[in-house]
């Protein structure tokens, strides 16, 4: 890591919004920027220091098109501490994520992606983020649920499984994520299964569902469901595997899309096959300065990242400057099918399949 | 607002916690000194009259605030005892005198109202939160003191850095390395490299549990006011982080 101070950068297309997904991942962000000489912070200076760091850039970020664009950007931290992520510091975690949305307008980022939980946290309420002449934001959950519906096709294919038989459970199917799924999948499958919280919006859901032909059933308790589901997307992150892979089909195809990813295959999943669903990847070339590859984006392959913080960047290298997923439930099909253009003509698709395990082997059902 | 000598005028009893404060004190006002003779050496350097009054009028403040921590002292029955050659104060001292030395002004203000202001700034206002009576507004009122004057030295920094932000920047991490790395030493959750000089007996830090602080606390909140700082200035934030992440701990 260089000392030498750059006084002013080069220009910003983009800032992608993000926050630390676990203390582990903090340390090693932590433990790069204080370079080899130094010794790596112990595990609780990191959780004394960490909570006070204002939002700020973390690395420069470049990347390139296959089809010759280039676009530079920051990757923007807002320092929600990982086991702050809960209902009650709603309010301290939109303080930071409104900050960072400050730091990339001042910066001049032009679009900015709400990664991970910043766009969950404002729920579609843009109006909430201070106002920048020149900068747009998008969720960028559009793209991720353009990679949650290839990885389930493909990986349908790839196992063999018919889709078209299938009984599809949506897990979090009210949100933003989870209802583009549903508009995505439902006329591709037998049955939907829908869960979420919110009774009201998954009797809305249901009802829009049902007038185009879908067979629907919705509950509020995993326990509820008349059958099992043999495709699953966990579009929001569940307290526990348990409560998920008890209720399913043995050997179900489970997309853990939720973040932080949570559900493992372990010897209650013996005959699932779960893979980390929502991510993409870059193959035009992708370089960050201070050099974190590896360490902001923690997967088995290279250039691996979360959907919605790939929208920006694809955004930017189209040089389509504009908020293209507002949140609140907008995503559909014909908007998934542009995005998903737009990534695959700049060289960003569906990621390999993983998952906690590592890379997953071609299997077929 | 009170005036700090209206709160001076009132008598307090905080037996228990008492020989805490003392030792709060006891670097408050070692800070508050070694401010006041930072102003007094930044006088003799200053080529405009204007500006040298001004670091005098800055001296004459400082001296008013150790005197006002003082006397806040007193009325909770402790003597405060300061000492500017405490080991770190001494080197934080050091530092700023070799500014003095090369005639640079510039370099006094970034060790003088960027790197101690933050550090004072921050640690009073917590201070301020938690102390009994007018111990506590004794520190919210100097905290919002330091705020103004640090407010119109940024103005004259953000000049100098929109100048030649390379060369503002170079400066400032020098001066990082050198005055953020004894701070930081200070600010530690453990005195790892012996006595600090200043508390009266033994390290005051495993005792601030007892008064709602921490020393943990303390040094989030100087480097949080320092980032934030160092953002007013336009210096990177991917840059300015890494200097952070890598002092000691």
């Amino acid at each position: 890591m260089g000392c030498a101070v750059a006084g002013v950068g080069p220009q910003v297309d983009f800032a992608l919004v993000g926050h630390p997904e676990s203390w582990s991942a903090a340390a090693e962000v932590f433990s790069a920027l204080r370079g080899p000489e130094l010794t790596p912070l112990p595990d609780d200076e990191i959780r004394d220091i960490l909570p006070w760091i204002p939002p700020r850039a973390v690395c420069r970020v470049a990347v390139k098109s296959i089809a010759d664009a280039e676009a530079h950007g920051l990757y923007i931290d807002s320092f929600i501490p990982p086991d702050r992520l809960d209902a009650a510091c709603v309010r301290e975690n939109l303080t930071r994520v409104r900050a960072a949305a400050s730091y990339a307008i001042k910066a001049g980022a032009r679009i900015v992606s709400l990664g991970g939980f910043s766009s969950i946290l404002l729920e579609g309420n843009f109006d909430q983020l201070p106002a920048g002449h020149r900068t747009v934001f998008t969720t960028g959950n559009t793209l991720t649920v353009a990679f949650i519906v290839q990885g389930i096709e493909t990986m349908c294919a790839q196992q063999g499984r018919n889709l078209r038989e299938s009984t599809l459970l949506v897990v979090g199917a009210t949100g933003d994520v989870g209802s583009g799924c549903v508009h995505c999948l439902a006329t591709k499958v037998k049955r939907v299964l829908l869960y979420a919280r919110n009774a009201e919006r998954l009797r809305r859901l249901a009802a829009e569902l049902e007038a185009a032909g879908v067979e629907v059933e919705i509950a509020t308790d995993l326990g509820e469901f008349s059958e099992e589901a043999d495709v699953v997307i966990c579009a929001a992150s569940l307290p526990s595997s348990y409560l998920l892979l008890d209720r399913i089909a043995h050997d179900a195809l489970v997309c853990d899309a939720g973040y932080p990813k949570n559900l493992s295959p372990d010897a209650e999943t013996s005959g699932a096959t779960v893979f980390f669903g929502g991510l993409g990847q870059i193959t035009g070339g992708l370089t960050f300065d201070p050099d974190l590859h590896g360490i902001l984006n923690r997967h088995p392959f290279p250039d691996v990242a979360h959907g919605c913080l790939l929208e920006g960047m694809a955004l930017a290298l189209e040089g389509r400057f504009e908020p293209f997923s507002r949140g609140r439930g907008a995503i559909t099909p014909k908007l998934v099918e542009e995005i998903e253009r737009i990534a695959a003509r700049h060289g960003i698709y569906v990621a390999p399949f993983f998952n906690a395990a590592g890379p997953l082997p071609l299997t077929m059902k | 607002m009170e005036s700090l000598m209206e709160l001076e005028s009132q008598t307090e009893c905080v037996s228990l916690t008492a020989p805490i404060w003392q030792d709060v004190l006891a670097q408050a006002v070692t800070g508050e000194l070694v401010a006041a003779m930072n102003y007094a050496a930044l006088a003799g350097i200053c080529d405009d009259p204007e500006e040298a009054d001004q670091a005098r009028e800055h001296e004459e403040i400082e001296r008013s605030h150790a005197a006002a921590f003082a006397a806040a002292g007193r009325k909770i029955g402790v003597d405060v005892i300061s000492n500017v050659d405490g080991k770190h104060w001494k080197r934080l001292r050091e530092a700023f005198m070799r500014c003095v030395a090369e005639r640079d002004t510039i370099g006094c203000l970034i060790v003088q109202e960027i790197m101690l202001e933050a550090f004072a700034l921050a640690s009073y206002s917590r201070v301020a939160i938690v102390a009994p009576g007018s111990l506590g507004k004794v520190f919210g009122a100097i905290a919002a003191d330091e705020q103004e004057h640090a407010d119109h030295a940024m103005a004259i920094l953000k000049a100098e850095r929109d100048a030649n932000p390379p060369r503002f920047d170079d400066k400032l991490h020098r001066l990082h390395l050198e005055v953020m790395t004894t701070l930081a030493a200070m600010l530690a959750k453990e005195c790892k490299d012996g006595h600090c000089e200043v508390c009266q007996t033994s390290c005051v830090k495993p005792s601030l549990i007892e008064v709602n602080l921490s020393a943990a606390l303390l040094r989030g909140a100087s480097l949080q006011q320092y980032l934030k700082t160092l953002d007013a200035l336009g210096l990177p934030g991917e840059i300015t982080l890494a200097w952070v992440a890598q002092l000691p701990v």
